[in-house]
């Protein structure tokens, strides 16, 4: 029988390939996940995410590539080999044992003597110790996925796969569960990968993101350094909402870049900019915009586009969201905080301009 | 099933709500909704129970073979166990080898047939129904070639010099191989469903918890068989152990015959047969309740009682 495999450190996937008969899911995809982290994996529906996590978990063998835990090459190895535990999308209880009986089932195929008692003192970590009698049939949704999470936490796996594991939740008890979730990452100390679809789960819990498209990572990060500086079109608009405009890099000002586009010359920090020259996507959150019912004039320019025609206001109480539309620069969001006692008084057909601060642009690869 | 569980297990925690009380229309609706079925039951299940129950207990007209008059007699019973006693033991002991035997062969194939079969799966499972196309009769009458001392059974066994009797009819064996062969079909399709249903994520989960493959098996998937297995053993054995025509067509004239056999000779060849068959009947019936409700008891999974 193969053994056990003890490995310690951080989790790196090395140029890891999954192809099925006639579909590549996870293409040439090489990350490291740092010991102990809470890592978010994030990205749409059917770009490869479950498929990663369970090449991780050896449920699936990639195509091509390793996987390993710090120095130790777990490609090839079985799931039950492997210091990775899963907490399933559907949960996958065993239907049949109590609470306890489930989460004491890994330490008991593991030969622990105190099976019993290693899975109390994890139901008590999860606060489920007074629901320890019962079958899985009888828990609710929130409890079941509770049960779920203890089941492989009780292991101390050096690495915990998470997949979705909020995602059957309704909204309320899923945030509940997030701060909880990050909570028991915090006093475990364990390496938590998160899978999510959903970007303000990612970017509350974890502390890197990796945001996954087609079957590849494009872009991984501190939460706010993706937010702030998103490096492709996928992420600016993936993660939060963005203004997107394609133009080119038509000359250089110190230390901007100045992209043409729509009639405009905007300006652009070199270090906010994915290209120094050619074809780029000039990029600015809408929340980090302004909007003016005159020209701003010279001294914003570079850092503003107009006129446009306003299409919509709608005060949603906190902020203000204008939309815009901006002949050949397509619409533009602004959300105004209502901060201003003196704020524009505008309606749906007016003539507006569009500002912002200039460290906040951000050029993307088009 | 999970509202059973409710009622049995301890509500602490969460509190349990109470089902809303019926209004009284939906009530008289839920009686409407039943009365078809029970009319059913009480004329094809009740009546014949009635009047099978009033035969075992008549007595015979003194001299007047073939003529009886309404008695409470208890003493047809105790004839009835004397005589058949031996049909008795062998009924349940063959109804019992039978169905060990279609389990230990219907498990690996509904195991085949649930996870292994792939595009096979349709085929299989036509090819384990397929034989209800054709009468019960016939197929052990086919058995009876295929067991025969001439047939390719015996004399590949013969050959290799590992058959004591040189006969397989007419003995135990074959009346077993063919309540195996009869029933086998109510084992594997229970069985099937069972593990047809069972969430392969659960399964992979026994992996991911340290347990190989043969561990998984043991630990997880075999368990949540069991209310298959359950269901599929007494599908088997019920029906095996009051079958009748296996012993009659591959067994021997009398050391292989089963209580069905008795009963069958009662009514259609004694002359004034009648109430000890009927008694027979109804103890069989009662021995065979007896087993299935402490086997349940022991085995029986919440899903099933
Ligand atoms: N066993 C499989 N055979 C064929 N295609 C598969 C298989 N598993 C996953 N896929 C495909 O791979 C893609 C990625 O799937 P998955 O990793 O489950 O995505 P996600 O978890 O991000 O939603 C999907 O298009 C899916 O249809
Ligand atoms: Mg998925």
């Amino acid at each position: 029988m193969a053994e056990f495999r003890a490995a310690k450190g951080d989790l790196v996937l090395e140029n890891v390939t999954k192809s099925f008969t006639n579909f590549t899911a996870v293409d040439d995809l090489s990350m490291t996940v740092p010991r102990g982290a809470f890592f978010a994996l994030l990205g749409p529906s059917g770009c490869g995410k479950t498929t990663t996590l369970r090449m991780v978990a050896g449920l699936e063998q990639p195509t091509s590539g390793r996987v390993l835990i710090g120095d130790t090459d777990l490609t090839g190895s079985r799931p039950y080999e492997r210091p990775v535990n899963t907490v399933f999308q559907s949960y996958a209880l065993f239907p049949h044992l109590t609470v306890r009986d489930n989460v004491a089932f890994g330490p008991k195929r593991r030969g622990a003597k105190d099976a019993q008692a290693q899975a109390d003192a994890t139901l008590a970590l999860v606060q489920l110790t007074h629901l320890a009698g019962r079958k899985p049939t009888q828990l609710s949704g929130g409890q079941q996925q509770r049960v779920a999470v203890a089941r492989a936490l009780v292991n101390h796996p050096e690495v915990l796969l998470l997949d979705e594991p909020l995602g059957a939740l309704d909204l309320k008890l899923r945030r509940e569960m997030q701060v909880e979730l990050k909570r028991i990452q915090t006093e475990v100390g364990l390496t938590f990968v998160h899978v999510t679809h959903d970007q303000e789960e990612a970017m509350t819990m974890a502390d890197t993101v990796a945001v996954m498209n087609l079957g590849k990572i494009e872009q991984m990060g501190a939460p706010e350094v993706l937010y702030d500086l998103p490096r492709t079109k996928f992420v600016a608009n993936f993660l939060g909402q963005s203004n997107l405009l394609s133009g080119h890099v038509d000359d250089t000002d110190g230390e901007h870049i100045i992209v043409s586009a729509a009639h405009h010359k905007l300006r652009l920090r070199k270090s906010r900019a994915a290209a120094g020259s050619g074809d780029i996507a000039f990029g600015v959150r809408p929340e980090k915009t302004r909007i003016h019912n005159t020209d701003p004039g010279a001294s914003a320019a570079g850092n503003s586009i107009g006129p446009g025609t306003l299409l919509d206001v709608s005060f949603t109480g906190v902020a203000t969201q204008y939309l815009v539309d901006v002949p050949d620069a397509g619409r533009w969001a602004v959300y105004e905080q209502n901060l201003d006692l003196d704020r524009i008084d505008s309606r749906p057909g007016d003539t507006v301009w569009i500002s912002w601060d200039p460290g906040h642009a951000f050029g993307v690869r088009p | 099933m999970s509202a059973l569980a409710h009622i049995g297990g301890s509500p602490s925690g969460t509190s349990t709500t109470a089902a809303p009380e019926p209004t009284k229309r939906g009530g008289m609706a839920a009686y409407l909704l039943l009365l078809p079925g029970l009319i059913w039951l009480l004329v094809f299940f009740v009546a014949p129970l009635v009047q099978l129950a009033t035969v075992s207990l008549q007595s015979q007209f003194p001299g007047y073979p073939g003529y009886y008059y309404r008695n409470v007699d208890f003493g047809n019973y105790g004839r009835a166990i004397v005589e058949y006693w031996p049909h008795f033991v062998r009924s349940l002991l063959f109804a019992g080898l039978a169905t060990f035997f279609a389990f230990v062969l219907a498990y690996p194939l509904a195991y085949a047939m649930a996870f292994k079969a792939g595009k096979w799966r349709g085929v299989m499972m036509i090819c384990v129904i397929a034989p209800f196309f054709t009468s019960f009769i016939l197929r052990t009458i086919a058995w009876r070639q295929i067991l025969s001392d001439e047939g390719p059974v015996v004399s590949v066994l013969n050959f290799l010099h590992v058959l004591p009797g040189g006969h397989i009819t007419e003995t135990w064996v074959a009346v077993v191989a063919g309540l195996t062969y009869n029933f086998l079909p109510f084992m594997v399709l229970p069985i099937y469903a069972s593990l047809e249903r069972a969430d392969p994520k659960i399964i992979e989960a026994g992996g991911d918890l340290y347990a190989n493959g043969f561990t998984t098996f043991r630990t997880v998937t075999l368990p949540m068989s069991m209310p298959g297995v359950l269901a599929g053993t007494l599908l088997t054995f019920i029906p095996a152990a009051g079958d009748y025509v296996n012993a009659e067509l591959l067994g021997s004239d009398i050391s292989t015959k089963m209580v069905g056999n008795g009963i069958e000779s009662q009514f259609f060849k004694v002359l004034g047969g009648y109430p000890i068959a009927a008694a027979l009947s109804f103890t069989l019936m009662a021995v065979i309740l007896a087993l299935v409700f402490l086997y349940v008891r022991r085995y029986g999974t919440e899903e099933l009682l």
